[in-house]
């Protein structure tokens, strides 16, 4: 299933499906990239930030950065 | 006098790095973002002194805030410089990232894996002669809080010379 990587919930895993081209190149040094497998660790409200991991490493990305990924899921 | 950057994703210990080369007194936290300006320091060589600069954290020379623009433009102003682009092991590939930008622009580089107590601590294993053998510029497991590795750094710092991405991409390639 798709989903964008901001739609996705605590502790819920993914595999980066596609990336807008424009911020591929900005989220990469993060070492988020297409078919890299992400999860979600926490959520902000009030269109916070969210946290990632990657790598075994976490990094937080603007909610409007995350609208722009989107994720392969699985169910 | 040569002039050498410091360059690195943020916390990864650039800072206590810088400390450490130069006996400076830096202000030092564990969370990223401490660095937001740079700050200039001297060492000496075993034949020349250097001049050393910490500079912001950055995750790759593609300016997305303030410190990382500071981070780029320094870069872009230290032409003739050496950076020692220190990584944190246990998140290797994004500092290689950062490092492969470096060396793409045509900068001498050393490689410093930091914070290696920590990735041995998580069962992270770098083959760093393969490392080496790919990247063909030194590669030095260092841990910036104990001092270990720094001699073997400052020593390096004399072999390091530019080299072509093209060349790294090429054995890359050879491996898969």
């Amino acid at each position: 299933m798709e989903k964008k990587l901001s739609k996705m919930n605590y502790e819920e895993e993914g595999r980066v499906k596609s990336i807008e081209q424009d911020l591929k190149n900005k989220v990469a040094g993060m070492g988020i990239r297409v078919d890299k497998n992400l999860k979600m660790i926490t959520k902000h409200p009030l269109k916070g930030p969210i946290v990632v991991e990657v790598n075994g490493a976490y990094t937080s990305l603007a909610l409007s950065v995350a609208d722009r990924i989107i994720m392969e899921v699985k169910r | 006098m040569r002039k050498i950057l410091l360059m690195g994703n943020p916390n990864v210990g650039k800072s206590v790095f810088f400390n450490r080369l130069t006996g400076a007194n830096v202000i030092e936290s564990n969370y990223p973002g401490t660095t937001v300006d740079y700050t200039k320091g001297y060492t000496k060589g075993d034949s020349e002194d250097f001049e050393i600069i910490d500079v912001p954290g950055t995750f790759s020379l593609e300016p997305k805030d303030k410190a990382e623009e500071v981070a780029i433009k320094m870069l872009e102003e230290e032409k003739g410089a050496l950076v020692i682009c220190v990584v944190d092991a246990s998140k290797i590939e994004r500092g290689l990232y950062l490092a492969l930008e470096i060396i793409e622009r045509g900068y001498p580089v050393v490689l410093a894996l930091n914070m290696w107590d920590v990735a041995e601590d998580k069962k992270i294993q770098i083959n760093i002669e393969k490392l080496k053998s790919i990247l063909n510029i030194p590669v030095i497991p260092t841990i910036a809080i104990s001092g270990k590795g720094f001699k073997e750094v400052m020593l390096s710092i004399k072999k390091a010379a530019s080299v072509e991405v093209k060349e790294i991409m090429e054995k890359v390639g050879e491996i898969k």
